[in-house]
C-alpha cells in the first residue's frame, strides 16, 4: 500500500466529491440492506395480523427505500466519477511537475520512444484506484459494519457470524489473492513482453527470415509464445473466477449461518421469531455487494505497479545544477577530454573529445550515423552530465550555470522538433510570447513559409505539415528567440537544397556575429564555415576549414568522393 | 456481434455445458430460497425444535455449495472458451502475416500489426468470458425463476412478465442515447485527452524555450474541461440505470403489495409462498441487469474483432513452388514479360529480359520507380501478377522453395538482426554447422572479427532486440559474413545511399568483389563505380524498364542515362 501513498494523497484532495461519493454509496448499500429488512420484517408481521396498517407501511417502506436506494446509486456514480476525474487532473498536473525538471535529459536516457505513452496510460490505468480499489472496501465496510451494529441489537451472535464473513470478504480473501496475483504477475507480464517482441521480429525480420527458410520456425515459434501467453492469461481469469466464487461462497455461507444461529436462538426462546426473517434477508442484501472485491485484486495490482513505475522514472536524480546566470554578448562553448555513454551501454557514444567555439565562430560536425554527432551536441546543450571532462560556457563551468539560463541563451533546432496541437502563431508564441504579428511573419518569410497564415492549424505532433515544412517552422522559431548560440542538428536535412541554401544564407545574415554549431548530413555547402569537424565512433577524426581538410586528402576527402558518386 | 456469437456457438461441447451448468445455478438458486422458506416458517410459525431442522439445514447447504460450485463452473467455462478463441485469433493472424508476402517491403504498419495481435485480441476476451455465459444464463435461469414463481402465484408471475420486458427495451433505447451523445462530444474528448501526451512529448521543447512552468495550468486546465465533457455523457448513461433500477424496483413493489394484499386481506396464499416469491423476485430482475452491463463489455470487444476479421480478409496472394531443384552454380534468369501489380501502391510494367551466369547486374531509376519491388520479384519474395521468372529454362513456380533459397543471399540496407548471439546471427546465412575457424575466417573477411574479438564474450554477445545495439555499419558486415557463410550463387544488394563510415564502405566493395567471382549479382546501385562496373543496367522509370545495356550501350543509346551521371557529376555543390 506504501507504493500508493502519494496516489492516495491525491485523490483525498478531493474531499468533497469523494466524501459525498462515499456518503451516497453508504446510503444506497444501507437502503437496499432496508428494504429487504423491512420486507422480511413486516411479511412476517403479516403472517400473524390482519391489520391494513401493516400492508400500508409495508408498501411505503418498499417505496421509500427503492426509491432511496436507486437514486443514492445514481448520486454515488456521479460523485465518485467526478472525483475520479479530478484526481486524474491532480495526478497528471503533480506528476508533470515533478517530470519538467528531469527533462530533457530523461528521454534522452531511455532512449525509447514509448516512454511517454507508457507514462499517459500508467496515469490513465491510476483512475481505478478510485472506483475499484480504494472506494468498494471503504463503502462495503462502513454498510457491513452499520448493518452489525444494527442486527447486534437482536441478537450478538448474528452480528459476530457477520463480522466474521466482513473480515473473510473485505480483507482475508482480496489479501490473499492479492498477494497471489502479485506473484503471477510478473511473470504473465514476461510472456506478454516476450510475444510482443517475437511478433515485432517477426514482421521486421520477415524478408531475411524468409530468405534464410526460418520463417516456418519462427511461424511455429511466435505460435507457441501466444499460446504461451494465452495460457498465463487464462490462469489470470481462472484466479479471478475462483476469488469471485469463493467471495460469494463465503457470502452464502454467512446467510446460512445466520439463519442458523437465528434458528437455534428462536428455537432456544432467546430470540423473537419475528425478526428472523428480517436478519436473514439483510445478511443476503449486505453481502450481495461483495462481489465488487473480487477484481479487488487485479486492480490493485495494476494500480500499485502503475504507481511504481511512475515513480521510478520521476525519482531518477536531477541533473546537478548551480545557480549562476549566463552572461548575454559573445560567448564560447568548451569541451575539454570529453565522454559520456549511456546508460547500460558499454562503449563510449562519446569518447575524450576537446572542442573549443570561440565566439561568433561556425562549425559544422560532420560523420556518419551513429558517430556520435547528435550526442555531442547533446553534450554542448548540457542534457547529459560528462562521465568524464569539463564543458564550460562563456567561461563558466556548466556545474555552477543554472541548466534554464544555459538555455536561455541559445537556439536550437533539434532533429526531432516538437509541435503542439494549436496554431503557427501558438507554436511561435512558444519561442517569444511577446512576438508581435510582424515580427512572427517576418520569421516565417525567411525560412520562406511566408505562404503559412498565423491562424493555421497545427495538428498534434505537426502532423499536418511535411518533414521539410517543420523544419522551417522549427528554424523560424529559433530566428524569433534571437540569441547568440545556434545549435543546429541536421535542421534542412528535409529541405530541397536550394531552399536549404537560402535559409543557411538568412540564418548567417541575421546571426553575423554569432555562435554556429551545425550538424550536417551531407558535405555539400560546408566552404562557408570556419571549422569542420569529422566524427567516427565517438572521436574526432579530424578537423580544419574545407579548404584545409580537401588539401590534406585524408578522411573527410574520401568521404567527399564517396558522396559524390552516390545517386541518391 | 453475430460473428463472435456464432464462434462461440461452434463450441457446441462449451455451450452446451454451460447452458447444463446455468440450469443446475438455476435449480440451486430456487433449492436455496425454498430451504431458506422452509426453515423461517418452521421456526417462526410451527415453532420446531433446532434438531428436528438439522436435515433441511443440511439442503440448505447443498443447495448453497451447488449454487457456487455451478457458478464457478460457468465462470470457468467462459475463461477457457475466451481463451479457446483467442488462440484461434492469434493463430489465425500469425498465419496470415506470415502468408503475406507484401511484409517483406511494407515495415511500416508492423507496430499496428503487433498492436492487433496483441491487444485487439485481448479485448475480444470480455466477449467470451463475460458476455457469453450471462447471456446463457439470462436465457436460462429468469424462466426457470419465473415458471417456479407462476406454480405458487401466477399473478405474481404475471406482473412479472408485464414488466419485465421493458427492461431490454429501455436498455436498448438508453444505449443508443448514450452512444449518441458520445458520439457528438468524440472529438472533443479525444482532444482534451491528447493534450498531456502533446506536452510530455514537447517537453524537451518546452524546456529549451524555458515554457514548461506555464503548462502547468494548460494541463489542468484541459483535464477538467475532459472531466466535464465526460461527466455529461456518463450523466445520461447513469440516468438510464436509474431508470432500470426504477422499473425493476416498481415491478417488486407491487409483487409485494399484491402478495401483501393476498397474505393480510385475503389470507389467501401462506407466509412460507409470500416469502418465498420475495426472496426469488429481485434474482429475477438482477439477472436481467446483470446482462445489461456484460452487454457493455462486448461492445468493445464486436469493435476490436471486426478490426482482427479486416486484416484476416485481406487478399492474399501467397507464392506457389514446385519440387524441381537447381544446381547450386549461377542460374540463368529470363524474365519473361515479368509484372506486378497491388492495389494503388507499387506496380510494375511488365519487364522482360536475360542475366546470363555470373553477370553483375545494376538496377538504376529515382526512389519509387520500383527498383525494390523487382528485387522483391526476383528475390521470389513477391509473386508476379504476370508473365514468368525462367530459371535455367524452368519457372520459378516449378522450383523447390528450399532449393531456390538456398541459392540466395539478400543484403539489404538495413540488414535485420534476431534477439540472439552474434555467432547465431551469423550461422543463419548457412545451413549446415560452422567450425569457430570458418567462422573467424569469414568474419574476417567482412572485416568484423577486430570488433567481435574485443567484446567480452566474443561471439556469443547477444544483440538484437535488449542486446548490445549495433551501428549501421556493423550490421552490414553481419550480412556479409552471413553471405561468406552461405556461400550463394545469387546475391541480391542493396547499396546503401549514405551514412555509412568509409571502412565499411571499403569492405563492402571488397567483399562483393570476393563474391562476385562464384555467384550472380544484382545490386540496386548508388555509386557510380558500381554502376560503370555492371555488365548489365537495368534503367527503371515509374514502375517502367525503360532501357537495358551495360555503361557505354546506355551513354550511346539512351540519353536521360547521360543526363542522370551529369547531374550527379555536378551535384553535391550547393
Amino acid at each position: 500500500m506504501n507504493e500508493l501513498k502519494h496516489v492516495l494523497k491525491l485523490t483525498l484532495m478531493e474531499k468533497k466529491d469523494v466524501s459525498i461519493a462515499i456518503l451516497f454509496g453508504f446510503l444506497a448499500g444501507i437502503a437496499s440492506v432496508a428494504l429487504m429488512g423491512s420486507s422480511g420484517y413486516l411479511i412476517s408481521k403479516a403472517a400473524l395480523t390482519t391489520q391494513m396498517t401493516t400492508l400500508v407501511v409495508m408498501a411505503a417502506c418498499l417505496k421509500l427505500f427503492g426509491f432511496a436506494s436507486a437514486l443514492s446509486r445514481y448520486g454515488e456514480r456521479l460523485y465518485s466519477h467526478r472525483a475520479t476525474f479530478t484526481m486524474l487532473s491532480h495526478l497528471r498536473v503533480s506528476f508533470f511537475e515533478r517530470l519538467a525538471p528531469l527533462a530533457p535529459g530523461i528521454f534522452g536516457k531511455y532512449r525509447s520512444g514509448d516512454l511517454l505513452s507508457r507514462i499517459v496510460g500508467d496515469v490513465e490505468s491510476l483512475q481505478n484506484f478510485l472506483l475499484r480499489v480504494f472506494y468498494p472496501p471503504v463503502v462495503l465496510g462502513i454498510v457491513l459494519l452499520s448493518t452489525i451494529f444494527f442486527s447486534s441489537f437482536f441478537s450478538m451472535g448474528i452480528a459476530v457470524v457477520m463480522l466474521i464473513g466482513l473480515l473473510l470478504t473485505v480483507v482475508a480473501v482480496p489479501a490473499l489473492f492479492s498477494i497471489r496475483k502479485r506473484r503471477s504477475d510478473g511473470k504473465l507480464r514476461a510472456d506478454r513482453g516476450n510475444l510482443a517482441v517475437e511478433a515485432t521480429e517477426f514482421l521486421y525480420g520477415f524478408r531475411d527470415l524468409k530468405i534464410h527458410q526460418k520463417l516456418d520456425a519462427k511461424e511455429q515459434q511466435l505460435k507457441s509464445d501466444a499460446a504461451y501467453y494465452n495460457e498465463g492469461q487464462k490462469k489470470e481469469g481462472l484466479e479471478e473466477n475462483l476469488a469471485q466464487s469463493i467471495n460469494s461462497l463465503v457470502a452464502l455461507l454467512v446467510s446460512f449461518f445466520v439463519l442458523g444461529v437465528g434458528a437455534y436462538f428462536v428455537a432456544a426462546g432467546e430470540l423473537n421469531g419475528l425478526y428472523l426473517a428480517m436478519l436473514v434477508m439483510i445478511s443476503i442484501a449486505a453481502f450481495e455487494n461483495v462481489a465488487a472485491m473480487a477484481a479487488f485484486p487485479s486492480y490493485f495490482e495494476e494500480s500499485r505497479k502503475a504507481a511504481v513505475r511512475l515513480e521510478e522514472i520521476v525519482a531518477e536524480p536531477a541533473l546537478q545544477q548551480g545557480i549562476v546566470k549566463l552572461p548575454s554578448g559573445p560567448l564560447d562553448i568548451k569541451l575539454t577530454g570529453a565522454s559520456f555513454s549511456y546508460p547500460g551501454e558499454k562503449s563510449l557514444a562519446v569518447d575524450d573529445v576537446s572542442v573549443h567555439l570561440k565566439p561568433g565562430t561556425k562549425t559544422a560536425i560532420v560523420g556518419s550515423s551513429g558517430s556520435g554527432k547528435s550526442t555531442l551536441m547533446q553534450l554542448m546543450l548540457n542534457v547529459f552530465p560528462l562521465d568524464h571532462g569539463q564543458l564550460s560556457i562563456g567561461g563558466e563551468p556548466v556545474e555552477t550555470l543554472a541548466q534554464e539560463s544555459i538555455w536561455q541563451e541559445m537556439n536550437v533546432v533539434l532533429q526531432e522538433n516538437h509541435f503542439f496541437y494549436g496554431t503557427i502563431r501558438s507554436n511561435l508564441l512558444i519561442a517569444d510570447p511577446r512576438a508581435s504579428d510582424e515580427q512572427m511573419e517576418q520569421a516565417l518569410a525567411k525560412v520562406q513559409l511566408e505562404l503559412f497564415p498565423l491562424e493555421m492549424n497545427v495538428e498534434e505532433k505537426g502532423q499536418n505539415l511535411s518533414g521539410g515544412q517543420k523544419q522551417r517552422l522549427a528554424i523560424a522559431r529559433a530566428l524569433l528567440k534571437g540569441k547568440s548560440l545556434w545549435l543546429l542538428d541536421e535542421p534542412v536535412s528535409s529541405v530541397d537544397s536550394l531552399t536549404g541554401h537560402t535559409i543557411y544564407q538568412e540564418l548567417f545574415q541575421q546571426g553575423e556575429n554569432d555562435l554556429f554549431v551545425i550538424i550536417s548530413h551531407d558535405l555539400a555547402g560546408l566552404e562557408k564555415m570556419d571549422q569542420i569537424i569529422v566524427m567516427e565512433n565517438g572521436r574526432i577524426v579530424e578537423t580544419g576549414s574545407y579548404e584545409e581538410l580537401m588539401k590534406k586528402k585524408s578522411y573527410f576527402h574520401q568521404l567527399k568522393q564517396i558522396e559524390n558518386s552516390v545517386f541518391a | 456481434m453475430n460473428d463472435l456469437k456464432q464462434l462461440a456457438f461452434q463450441r457446441k461441447k462449451s455451450m452446451l455445458f454451460l447452458a447444463v451448468a446455468s440450469f443446475l445455478k438455476g435449480v440451486a438458486t430456487i433449492g436455496q430460497a425454498l430451504f431458506f422458506v422452509f426453515i423461517a416458517d418452521r421456526v417462526f410459525l410451527q415453532d420446531a425444535s433446532f434438531e428436528s431442522l438439522l436435515p433441511l439445514f443440511g439442503g440448505l447447504f447443498a443447495a448453497i455449495l451447488l449454487r457456487v460450485g455451478a457458478g464457478y463452473a460457468i465462470g470457468r467455462a467462459g475463461v477457457n472458451l475466451a481463451a479457446d478463441v483467442k488462440n484461434e485469433f492469434r493463430n489465425n493472424l500469425i498465419k496470415s502475416f506470415a502468408e503475406n508476402p507484401l511484409l517483406s517491403a511494407s515495415q511500416g504498419q508492423s507496430g499496428q500489426k503487433v498492436s492487433l495481435l496483441m491487444d485487439a485480441v485481448d479485448e475480444v476476451d470480455g466477449f467470451f468470458s463475460k458476455y457469453i455465459p450471462q447471456m446463457i444464463q439470462t436465457y436460462i435461469i429468469p424462466i426457470l425463476l419465473l415458471g417456479v414463481i407462476f406454480t405458487q402465484n401466477w399473478t405474481s408471475a404475471a406482473i412479472i412478465l408485464i414488466t419485465a420486458p421493458f427492461i431490454p427495451v429501455f436498455m436498448a433505447m438508453v444505449g443508443k442515447g448514450t452512444k449518441k451523445k458520445a458520439d457528438e462530444k468524440m472529438e472533443q474528448l479525444s482532444q482534451f485527452s491528447g493534450t498531456f501526451l502533446d506536452i510530455l512529448q514537447g517537453l524537451s521543447t518546452l524546456k529549451l524555450f524555458g515554457q514548461a512552468e506555464k503548462q502547468q495550468k494548460a494541463i489542468r486546465k484541459s483535464s477538467l474541461s475532459f472531466r466535464d465533457s465526460t461527466m455529461e455523457v456518463l450523466k445520461s448513461a447513469f440516468l438510464s440505470s436509474l431508470m432500470l433500477e426504477y422499473i425493476s424496483m416498481l415491478s417488486i413493489g407491487i409483487i409485494a403489495l399484491e402478495i401483501g394484499l393476498r397474505l393480510v386481506v385475503f389470507d389467501s396464499i401462506s407466509f412460507f409462498t409470500a416469502f418465498f416469491i420475495l426472496i426469488l423476485v429481485p434474482d429475477f430482475f438482477n439477472l436481467l441487469k446483470d446482462f445489461g452491463s456484460a452487454f457493455h463489455t462486448a461492445r468493445g470487444s464486436v469493435s476490436a474483432a471486426n478490426q482482427i476479421s479486416a486484416e484476416l480478409e485481406k487478399s492474399r496472394s501467397p507464392l506457389t513452388w514446385g519440387s524441381e531443384t537447381i544446381a547450386s552454380e549461377p542460374p540463368h534468369l529470363s524474365l519473361e514479360g515479368l509484372s506486378f501489380q497491388y492495389g494503388e501502391g507499387f506496380s510494375l510494367a511488365p519487364l522482360a529480359g536475360e542475366i546470363p551466369p555470373y553477370s553483375q547486374v545494376a538496377i538504376v531509376g529515382k526512389s519509387g520507380s520500383g527498383k525494390t519491388t523487382f528485387m522483391h520479384l526476383l528475390a521470389g519474395l513477391f509473386p508476379q501478377t504476370e508473365g514468368r521468372l525462367m530459371i535455367n529454362g524452368v519457372p520459378r513456380e516449378n522450383i523447390a522453395e528450399k532449393s531456390w533459397f538456398d541459392q540466395l543471399s539478400y543484403i539489404s540496407q538495413n540488414p535485420y538482426l534476431f534477439a540472439g548471439t552474434i555467432r547465431e546471427n551469423m550461422e543463419i546465412g548457412a545451413d549446415r554447422p560452422i567450425s569457430d575457424e570458418e567462422m573467424l575466417a569469414a568474419a574476417e573477411k567482412a572485416g568484423i572479427a577486430e570488433m567481435v574479438l574485443t567484446l567480452e564474450q566474443g561471439f556469443e554477445t547477444r544483440i538484437g532486440e535488449a542486446g548490445r545495439g549495433l551501428s549501421g555499419g556493423e550490421k552490414q558486415r553481419i550480412a556479409l559474413v552471413r553471405a561468406f557463410l552461405k556461400r550463394p550463387s545469387l546475391i541480391l544488394f542493396d547499396e546503401p545511399t549514405t551514412g555509412l563510415d568509409l571502412r565499411t564502405e571499403q569492405i563492402l566493395q571488397n567483399s562483393l568483389r570476393e563474391l562476385q567471382k562464384t555467384s550472380t549479382v544484382i545490386t540496386v546501385a548508388h555509386r557510380l563505380h558500381t554502376i560503370k562496373q555492371a555488365d548489365l543496367i537495368f534503367f527503371l522509370e515509374d514502375g517502367k524498364l525503360e532501357a537495358a545495356g551495360n555503361h557505354d550501350q546506355l551513354l550511346q543509346n539512351y540519353r536521360p542515362y547521360g543526363e542522370m551521371l551529369a547531374a550527379q557529376q555536378g551535384g553535391g555543390v550547393r
